[in-house]
């Protein structure tokens, strides 16, 4: 179940990647594109961590506290948010200097017409609403979690 | 057409930069918190790793954010483009970090798991060793005084049984299945005739009749236990005596029967006495009967006697008819007797009493009788107690009884003997015996001796009415008779041929007391 987990969630999406190189040399050499490959990949295999954290802690019997929820809505939260963060670098691979109106100042725009990629750029630029909220949610399971063993020191 | 402005979106990354690290830090304290709190849980320890590539995370990612929009909005775009890449590799490297140490969190869970549970079976198994070393620590310091206190309790449970079974009046016996006896009280082989010394003795061999041991190892056999069986058995001395036994068997583990357990009451006495009750309801009803007959008789026998008196005076005595008269006169005198007898034993006859001294009476009629009983080879003993209290009695009727004993004694030793004739005193009684070292008398017919007209003497040469006599004389003066036979020494307790009558006579003492009472 876990294997078939990780194989769908990280291992999948590597193997796609990696299929598309052309050649296999000795000493590869890294070009401009695999930092942003890595980091794509990083993503994912955050949300693989997250997925699996979020279903370990709701099967487990024992994990009943008020601050597994908490827990819980924070891996929700960070999912979304890696999902976010990997449309935003998608889509920003996919624009082009033109795309852009005063490119580097205050009065920075996307050039129009706006276009699907444009807007999920422009969405995913905000994705501090999710992980803002996801952190809140991790503090207050903590502070949830720390006062329960504090509680229980104290008996 | 209008583009869409970045701005907001640049100030929101700004911003949401900053609470980000501020937050992931605050999460950070918080496990570091917990980790602080309880050392050993894994999970926390988990949580405080994640949050540390967490919080390194949000500072790169944070960091970089900022720091881009601030060198890249103030025209320092270059510095920015060389930071660039450093900043986006540590933020890859962080969220690979951060993503690892989750992964491992499933492994490092598993051996938490298994550590634990080894640690709280440890635990447990540690807190059982505690409890059984505060038991056997408890139970050291106490142990001497459990021994002491349950080996007195123990002695005490043995010497208490001990004292019943060596002081019980009863036959105590514990045997094997074959009937051995392995364990018997002194009063059992005292009852039993046996000494501790005789090793193997079955219990089986004593019983006289072998319906009893039938049904007496039946009952075991079935039930599991006898109760209430008359036994009579024969002991190692010959001893002929009554048992009232109560046994039950003895099983091993398996419910096989190996021996049994029982207690017998010695009820030859009981017996005894029982059987002297019976005989002496039977002799006062024989009396009764004797004495009607008596009456009926003799009103008839005097008229005979009368008739044939005259009728001899008008006759020649040697006659014919004379000398038939005398028969019936003497034959007529000879009935007289036996209805005088009669009368005596069913104490009819009129009787003169004065207190009397035994010693004189019996001295009185061997006087008379000891020469006869020195012609037959009988040598006589006195023991004649010193001193004997005087006996309210009739003087004539005691010498019959004295006489009636010594003429049966005389009998009962054809080929010579000693008779010894002894007299003694309790606190109310005189008691007289008079033995003889004759044939003795069979058990069988001991209950019969005092019955009227009972005689083992040839046709003609008794009437069976001595002893008959004998007993009613002494019941007429409140005392009581008992035959003997074999006689039994009461000191050594061995048996010697012959017979004895054992005699008790209230003294006058005691005579006048129960006057008294009657009036």
């Amino acid at each position: 179940m876990k294997q078939t987990l990780f194989i769908q969630s990280i291992g999948l999406p590597v193997l796609l990647v990696l299929g598309q190189t052309e050649s296999a040399w000795a000493l590869q050499s890294h070009g401009a594109p695999e930092g942003i490959y890595v980091h794509q990949m990083a993503h994912l295999l955050f949300m693989g961590a997250l997925a699996y954290l979020y279903w370990h802690t709701r099967r487990s019997p024992v994990l009943v506290s008020k601050g597994w929820k908490y827990l819980q809505l924070f891996c929700i939260l960070l999912f979304c948010w890696n999902v976010l963060a990997f449309i935003g670098h998608t889509a920003f691979e996919h624009l082009v200097a033109t795309d852009f109106i005063q490119r580097e100042s205050w009065g920075e725009q996307l050039a129009p017409p706006l276009s699907v990629t444009k807007v999920l750029y422009f969405i995913s630029k905000m994705d501090h609403f999710l992980y803002v909220p996801a952190l809140i949610a991790l503090v207050i399971g903590l502070r949830t979690f720390y006062l329960e063993a504090r509680m229980e020191a104290a008996r | 057409m209008i583009g869409l402005p970045l701005l907001p979106v640049i100030t929101i990354e700004f911003f949401g930069s900053g609470f980000a690290i501020v937050l992931s830090f605050m999460a950070l304290r918080y496990a570091w918190s917990l980790v602080r709190l309880q050392p050993d849980n894994f999970i926390w320890g988990f949580l405080f790793s994640f949050c540390i590539a967490l919080a390194a995370f949000s500072l790169s990612r944070g960091v970089g954010h900022m720091l881009r929009i601030i060198l890249v909005y103030s025209d320092h775009g270059a510095i920015w483009k060389k930071l660039s890449p450093f900043s986006g590799g540590f933020n890859t490297m962080l969220i690979i970090s951060a993503s690892a140490v989750t992964i491992y969190y499933h492994k490092g869970l598993q051996a938490y798991k298994a550590i634990r549970s080894k640690a709280e079976m440890l635990t447990a198994v540690n807190s059982q060793l505690a409890t059984s070393a505060e038991q056997l620590r408890q139970l050291n310091t106490h142990l001497e005084e459990m021994v002491d206190e349950r080996t007195r309790n123990l002695s005490e449970s043995e010497k208490k049984f001990r004292n019943f079974f060596e002081k019980s009046k009863d036959i105590i016996y514990f045997c094997d299945i074959n009937g051995t006896i392995t364990n018997i009280n002194p009063s059992g082989r005292r009852l039993l005739g046996f000494n501790a010394s005789e090793n193997s003795v079955n219990f089986h061999d004593l019983f006289n009749n072998p319906k009893d041991l039938h049904h007496y190892l039946r009952q075991l056999l079935e039930n599991g236990s006898v109760s209430d069986l008359e036994m009579e058995c024969t002991g190692k001395d010959g001893t002929t005596r009554h048992i009232l036994l109560s046994a039950n068997a003895i099983y091993d583990p398996n419910d096989a029967i190996i021996g049994c357990e029982g207690i017998g009451k010695d009820m030859t006495r009981m017996k005894t006495i029982t059987e002297q009750l019976i005989s002496h309801e039977k002799m006062a009803s024989v009396g009764q009967i004797a004495a009607g007959v008596a009456h009926e008789i003799n009103t008839p026998l005097g008229i005979i006697l009368g008739y044939t008196q005259l009728m001899m005076d008008d006759f020649k005595p040697d006659s014919e008819i004379g000398v038939n008269l005398q028969v019936v006169e003497r034959q007529a005198k000879a009935c007289r007797r036996i209805v005088a007898d009669l009368l005596k034993f069913s104490r009819q006859a009129e009787s003169v009493k004065a207190p009397i001294d035994l010693n004189k009476i019996i001295e009185e009629v061997l006087s008379v009788t000891e020469h006869t009983l020195h012609i037959h080879h009988i040598r006589v003993v006195r023991r004649f107690a010193a001193e004997l209290p005087l006996v309210y009695g009739d003087g004539e009727k005691l010498h019959q009884v004295f006489i009636n004993l010594f003429n049966n004694a005389q009998h009962a030793m054809e080929e010579g003997g000693e008779l010894i004739v002894s007299t003694g005193k309790t606190a109310e009684n005189v008691l007289v015996s008079v033995q003889d070292s004759g044939s003795g008398i069979p058990d069988a017919i001991q209950n019969k001796v005092f019955d009227p007209f009972f005689t083992t003497k040839e046709v003609g040469k008794g009437t069976g009415l001595g002893l008959s006599v004998t007993y009613g004389i002494v019941q007429e003066h409140n005392g009581a008779i008992e035959v003997e036979s074999p006689v039994v020494d009461p000191i050594t307790h061995t048996h010697f041929s012959g017979t004895a009558f054992h005699m008790r006579f209230p003294t006058t003492d005691k005579k006048n007391v129960n006057d008294e009472e009657h009036q």
